[in-house]
């Protein structure tokens, strides 16, 4: 189904575990590298705009977060490289027990926020395990299907991959954090086609999904349970059916739309973005943080950010091609579908062309959780194609 | 792979197409959105016009104050705090905690979270100090600069003025194309009411930038500023509302010491007989305006008897009785039936009539007994005479001799009483205004139906004998205003012209400029009248203050300048609490100075005051004596009527 560079070779040969440091660090995808910190580097302009009118007095308060975070995601990104991508195949149990446990703990240990529960208090940080979580899950999920990897046309495999990706999918909807939920799944989707499963399992798993929404949406509330919470389902009414929306739930859209509309070409800078600057705009500095940024920047700033993630998205399907082994390249998948998700769902939200998810945006909305999971997930899918990359020189050379 | 670059690409095409459409398509639609989004514009009070008597001096004024405003959006989030704010807040303003939260609640409601409510109208220095000091504690509270009616004369001419309050649904919606916002202050009944336009000003616009809970973000930008109201003058007289004020209070004292305790209320009013402007309008019992300055609250209403709970009791002070008061003229109405007579040929002025002290219509098969206010008298009389003296059963031989006019004569004393403007308002400028009751045939029919009077309406329909008797010294059904009378007497005193009263002399713009106003109607004569009936009247009202015999010689024999006019004791069946029964209005109307040229009409009506020559003329006559700038001798009054 897909080319990957270890299509012809099953698993990995020891004497690969050898290559030299220096041939990783020489197949570096330096473009792809350039894109995430090219993104880094707007968001961080982008947010010292937004942000610069939120603690009255001190405009840098969130910049500076911002930029510790980015360095802390800088520092996973580098041992995400350095570290062999095969380590997480082989623990990948593990890897999938933690993700669980983590938010399972959320439950527990978790602290309210704005209606969900999604962080653990550890002190200097709260710390969002379903962030992490995104990229856990790959690793985690990928690991089952690389190891199932000639059985991957069954049905059995398909339904166990499904099971096992439903769990953690299931406690982060329980949160309730639908966002993060559709986020697993579309990875889960992501690596399943990566990993060769038939069409036929694939369609039967659209067809699966298009019928629980129907029944959470319609046949559920019909028979008097509800699986969404009252404002989630709101939401989705306002997405899909603007004119019996109500006005309560309207208002973030309309700011929104207002906000990205009156940035126009050239934007109106952080003094005089108002929707920002006086509050109209809500969660400017996190979940609509694209429309914030579109009002200072205008379409030019706004473009280009999104030039920057199309560079990182393409970049990233090309380390999918050149993985080494089935395990890395659905990996590689999972994450830059997961990637391609987010971006498409919060920018299509402050636009009004998807519904409201409580979704951060990758590399741009403040949040320490968010950026040194992405940056980590970034830091792995540069390791996978340093690895492919270097894999073959060692071939060629030896060849 | 091809798939999923596939579905990438046509993500991020979708993604750039909308924002190339919100942005560049569209975007200035969504900065003006977003413009409109961060302005909130706000009103600027303009301050309110003075009032001034005709001399200039100021009657109502503003006095600047500094207002207590809460933003409710901006209180606490925290709802211990909040409360604690709130209740900090009652206790320094005195504005009790529900008052202020019945207000927020109330804009929330109006789904208006975006304008401040006023705890405190007229903050005094110390307070707005002290919140100024402790800005820090109360978030949310601001102070802003009002404007509020003030009353140096407090009670003076309080019904006549009216009161300044915040506009109602009803007068909102009539007046909404007018300019008026909710929340706006209008003029509430009088002069306030009548001439808001010219007093209330145009109200400024400011700007002021705020956030989405509408927290001001800047200070006011003024766009346009406020232009002060216009200052209104009166015809009235400040020296002579007072003494006319006096006078009322002096009348019922007086009434009051000749046991007619039951007089607590009455009303004067003091006109320029030529043109009909008003000098004086009293009207008592009154009440000090100023309790709607600023916060009104329940409980001064109640004790000025401004409420329906205490209005009885106070005997509704906010009664203008001038104009709105109808009682029995008396009397004081018989001019009117002598000069119908004359006009109507059934009486020869000059030839004696007997005045006797009981009358009966000699076609009266009961022989009902009329008696006249003094029983001992047995005299023939003519006109000018029985004017002076007041006979009344002269006036029953008059009224019967209406009664018995053929019916193609038609109904001439009711016609004469209209002419003289009895029965419809006087058109005066301010009101409200009654326009009393002239009975007539075709009213006693209307009035008295099955329907209204099951027991006895068949008879009581019926135009007796009595009714025009009793309608020739007007009293019966004959219901009339004070401001009637004192039009009465001013068309005598003026040669037979009906006048409108009226209160606006003239209307400034802040720069001083006159602003053209309506001018009041010019007098009307009153057509077919003959002015030889008036001048026989003239010395009858004239006699009666001059001759020894005259009801109110006691009292103006002596006074220096010549005086002309009528008393008059009005029965008029009252409720009074533990009283039901009739009581005596007591009356008197006339001019001064008696000649061509008469400069002031009065008409004071004491409630319940008894005689009119011992109460009602003695309460004229300070009137007359502030104008003519006389000292009054301390004259006992005389029994009569």
């Amino acid at each position: 189904m897909l080319e990957y560079a270890g299509s012809q070779r099953a698993g990995l040969s020891r004497e690969q575990h050898g290559i030299a440091l220096w041939h990783v660090l020489r197949s570096v995808d330096w473009l792809l590298l350039a894109g995430v910190g090219g993104l880094v580097a707007v968001g961080l302009w982008g947010i010292a705009g937004v942000t610069k009118f939120d603690v009255p007095g001190d405009p840098r308060y969130y910049l500076d977060k911002q930029i510790i975070y980015a360095g802390a995601g800088g520092f996973v990104l580098l041992v995400a490289l350095l570290l062999d991508p095969d380590l997480y195949r082989r623990y990948w149990k593990v890897i999938f027990g933690t993700l669980v446990g983590l938010i399972a703990v959320v439950f527990l240990a978790g602290h309210a926020s704005h209606g969900s529960t999604r962080w653990i208090n550890v002190g200097f940080f709260t710390f969002q395990p379903s962030e992490f979580g995104k990229l856990l899950c790959v690793l985690g999920l990928a690991g089952f299907l690389a190891e199932r990897q000639r059985l991957v046309g069954s049905v059995g495999t398909t339904a166990k991959a499904l099971g096992l990706g439903l769990i953690p999918t299931l406690l982060v909807f329980v949160q309730p954090d639908l966002g993060t939920a559709l986020v697993y799944l579309a990875a889960l989707a992501a690596m399943l086609f990566v990993a060769g499963s038939p069409w036929r399992h694939l369609t039967a798993l659209g067809a699966a999904a298009a019928a629980i929404a129907v029944v959470v949406l319609w046949l559920g509330p019909a028979l008097g349970v509800n699986f969404l919470k009252p404002y989630q389902k709101e939401r989705l009414i306002c997405f899909t059916h603007p004119a019996t929306c109500p006005v309560d739930a309207r208002y973030n859209v309309e700011q929104s739309i207002a906000a990205v509309g009156s940035g126009e070409v050239r934007g109106r800078g952080p003094n005089g973005a108002t929707q920002t600057r006086l509050d109209f705009l809500p969660e400017h500095h996190t979940d609509f943080v694209f429309a914030s940024f579109a009002e200072q920047r205008g379409f030019l700033g706004a473009s280009f950010l999104l030039a920057l993630y199309l560079l990182v998205l393409w970049r990233g399907l090309r380390v999918v091609a050149v993985a080494r082994d089935l395990y890395s390249a659905v990996v590689a998948g999972g994450i830059v579908v997961a990637l391609l998700f987010q971006i498409f769902v919060n920018v299509g939200m402050t636009m009004g062309v998807a519904p409201i998810t409580g979704i951060p945006l990758p590399f741009v909305s403040v949040g320490g959780s968010s950026m040194i999971a992405n940056l980590g997930a970034m830091g792995v899918l540069l390791a996978i194609h340093a690895r492919g990359r270097a894999s073959r020189s060692v071939s060629r050379r030896r060849g | 792979m091809a798939i999923l670059g596939a579905i990438v690409f046509v993500i991020f095409a979708a993604l750039v197409l909308r924002l190339w459409a919100l942005q560049v398509l569209s975007g200035t639609r969504y900065v003006a959105q977003a413009q409109a989004n961060q302005f909130r514009t706000v009103r600027v009070q303009a301050p309110r016009g003075p009032i001034l008597d005709r001399n200039g001096h100021p009657i109502v004024t503003n006095a600047a104050a500094t207002a207590v405003e809460l933003w409710p959006a901006d209180l606490p989030k925290v709802y211990a705090d909040r409360i604690s704010e709130l209740h900090a807040l009652a206790r320094i303003t005195g504005t009790p905690l529900y008052e202020i939260a019945g207000m927020i609640r109330a804009r929330r409601a109006a789904g208006d979270v975006l304008d401040p409510i006023v705890v405190r109208e007229q903050a005094p220095d110390a307070m707005v100090t002290y919140l100024y000091e402790r800005a820090a504690e109360f978030p949310g509270v601001a102070m802003d600069r009002a404007y509020i009616r003030h009353y140096p004369y407090h009670s003076l001419a309080a019904q006549l003025l009216g009161y300044v309050g915040q506009i109602s649904a009803e007068q909102l919606k009539a007046l909404k194309r007018s300019g008026y916002q909710a929340g706006d202050e209008i003029g509430q009944g009088g002069i306030e009411s009548r001439y808001d336009g010219y007093l209330r000003g145009i109200a400024g616009s400011a700007r002021v930038r705020v956030d989405s809970f509408g927290r001001p973000r800047s200070q006011r930008q003024l766009v346009t500023p406020a232009e002060s109201g216009h200052t209104v003058r009166l015809t009235i007289d400040l020296g002579l509302q007072k003494a006319a004020e006096g006078a009322l209070q002096y009348g019922m004292r007086l009434a009051q010491s000749q046991k007619q305790w039951a007089a607590r209320g009455g009303a004067i009013v003091a006109m320029n007989p030529q043109d009909g402007s008003i000098l004086a309008m009293a009207s008592a019992p009154t009440y000090d305006p100023s309790v709607y300055a600023g916060r009104v609250t329940q409980k001064e209403l109640d004790a000025q008897g401004l409420t329906p709970a205490t209005a009885l009791d106070k005997n509704y002070p906010s009664l203008n009785r001038a104009t709105v008061g109808t009682y029995p003229p008396g009397s004081t109405f018989k001019p009117v039936t002598a000069i119908a007579a004359m006009q109507e040929h059934i009486l020869s002025p000059f030839a004696l009539l007997p005045c006797t002290g009981v009358y009966t219509a000699p076609e009266d098969k009961s022989h009902h007994k009329f008696h006249n206010w003094d029983p001992s008298t047995n005299t023939g009389m003519d006109l000018p005479t029985a004017l002076a003296q007041s006979c009344d059963t002269y006036f029953y031989s008059l009224g019967n001799a209406f009664f018995l006019l053929p019916p193609d004569r038609g109904q001439p004393l009711q016609k004469w009483a209209n002419a003289f403007g009895f029965g419809h308002s006087t058109g005066i400028d301010v009101g409200p205004e009654s326009a009393g009751l002239v009975p007539t045939i075709g009213w006693k029919h209307s009035t008295f139906t099955p329907q209204s009077d099951t027991c006895c309406w068949q008879v009581d329909r019926l135009w007796k004998p009595g009714d025009s008797i009793q309608l020739s010294v007007g009293q019966g059904d004959l219901l009339v205003t004070p401001l009637q009378m004192a039009r009465l007497y001013a068309a005598i005193a003026n040669g037979g012209k009906l006048v409108t009263p009226h209160v606006l002399m003239d209307v400034e713009n802040p720069n001083g400029t006159i602003v053209p106003t309506p001018a009041p109607p010019a007098p009307q004569a009153i057509p077919g009248l003959d002015p030889t009936a008036l001048e026989i009247v003239r010395q009858g009202l004239y006699d009666g203050a001059h001759t020894p015999n005259g009801t109110s010689f006691g009292v103006f024999g002596n006074f220096p300048v010549p005086i002309a006019g009528k008393t008059g004791t009005a029965e008029k069946v009252v409720t009074l609490p533990g009283y039901h029964g009739k009581q005596s209005q007591s009356w008197w109307c006339g001019y001064g100075p008696f000649g061509p040229s008469p400069k002031l009409v009065v008409c004071a009506l004491i409630e319940n005051g008894g005689f009119g020559g011992q109460v009602a003329a003695p309460t004229a006559e300070r009137v007359f004596a502030k104008f003519f700038d006389v000292h009054i001798p301390q004259t006992g009054a005389i029994h009569s009527d």
